[in-house]
């Protein structure tokens, strides 16, 4: 095969030359530490010892995002929602960290355009995450609802945007 | 847990919030992993790579002042770098499709996006050590190798389309 114009050099460094983080030797055991049911029970173990601290922090963070919307500080917005996704996932509030992740996609894709939010669907995601963290949703699943509606309305209003940023 | 696979490794935890930290140094500290740092941000975590050798490093992307994508390409492009081989596990909620290639770009070996579980966590740790990726260095880019699929049947250098467009060298 004939090679086109060169561009640029790259280097490989092969895996054997350098420095791995284990030694040949351990890697078998580590293997099977890893796969061990007994070691994957005893960290589940401690996600689950870790829930209710998180549930408590995304409480926390709650309170303060809805200041930051008062404010329309929507960097602040941002980050505070970004830490619920990713708190709310692993404490086990799937709806909230859904909704935030929601309101984190539609505030990062106006950002990028410098565009301001529509206020009324900052409001929206902030008022469902503050009552999906607030009722113990885990059971009944209500929150999926909202968070399916939510992702639907942020597809609309980003697809709208698009469409008028481009005409 | 002595003569454990893990027991001699350390661990550096680069995140700013505390509540993940500690969930992350728990998790770490069930695979055995006894020696664990913690910084809060790049800035920090470059000192400790620096002074202690960690052996892993799990980051989170969003930090301040110096995130996790600034931290990673000082990691690996650094002059004063103490190790730029060392495996990067890049733990974060953002999905947003510019933020993962920016990680990536930057030479991180894993992505583990949130919700953390053992079994996610756990992979991550064994493709590093069970699958390590070699090292590509070219003008833009120093790191593990972002071009994951593997073919048995084939062991040559030329696996993408603009390779035969590049000078590829094996060191």
């Amino acid at each position: 095969m004939k090679r086109r114009q060169k561009k640029q050099v790259e280097t490989i460094i092969a895996v054997a030359d350098y420095p791995q983080l284990l030694p040949a030797p351990r890697r078998a055991q580590a293997m099977r530490t890893l796969r061990s049911s007994e070691t994957v029970a005893k960290a589940n173990r401690v996600i689950s010892l870790k829930k209710a601290e998180l549930r408590g922090a995304v409480m926390e963070h709650v309170d303060l995002i809805d200041a930051a919307a008062r404010a329309k500080d929507w960097s602040l917005v941002f980050d505070l929602a970004h830490e619920i996704r990713g708190m709310a996932a692993t404490a086990g509030l799937t709806a909230t960290g859904r909704i935030a992740n929601g309101l984190c996609r539609y505030l990062d894709a106006l950002a990028l355009f410098g565009a301001e939010p529509d206020r009324s669907v900052a409001t929206l995601h902030l008022d469902a995450i503050v009552r999906s963290a607030r009722t113990e949703d885990d059971a009944v699943r209500h929150g999926a609802i909202v968070a399916d509606q939510l992702q639907s309305l942020v597809d609309r209003k980003l697809g709208e945007f698009k469409e008028t940023a481009t005409s | 847990m002595s003569g454990g696979a893990f027991d001699y490794l350390k661990a550096l935890i680069v995140e700013d919030n505390q509540h993940m930290r500690a969930l992350l140094r728990a998790l770490m500290n069930a695979l055995g992993i006894a020696t664990i740092y913690e910084a809060t941000n790049g800035d920090d975590a470059f000192v400790i790579l620096r002074d202690r050798k960690p052996d892993v490093i799990l980051t989170d992307l969003s930090m301040k002042p110096i995130n996790g994508i600034e931290f990673t390409l000082q990691v690996r492009n650094a002059a004063t770098s103490p190790n730029p081989y060392i495996p990067i596990i890049m733990i974060t909620g953002h999905t947003e499709r510019h933020r993962v290639e920016a990680a990536r770009d930057a030479g991180v070996t894993e992505f583990l996006a949130k919700p953390i579980t053992a079994q996610n966590l756990f992979a991550r740790i064994g493709e590093i050590v069970d699958h390590p990726r070699p090292f590509v260095k070219c003008t833009d880019y120093f790191g593990p190798d972002r071009r994951r699929h593997r073919s048995d049947d084939y062991a040559g250098p030329f696996r993408r389309r603009d390779d035969f467009e590049n000078d590829v060298a094996i060191a």
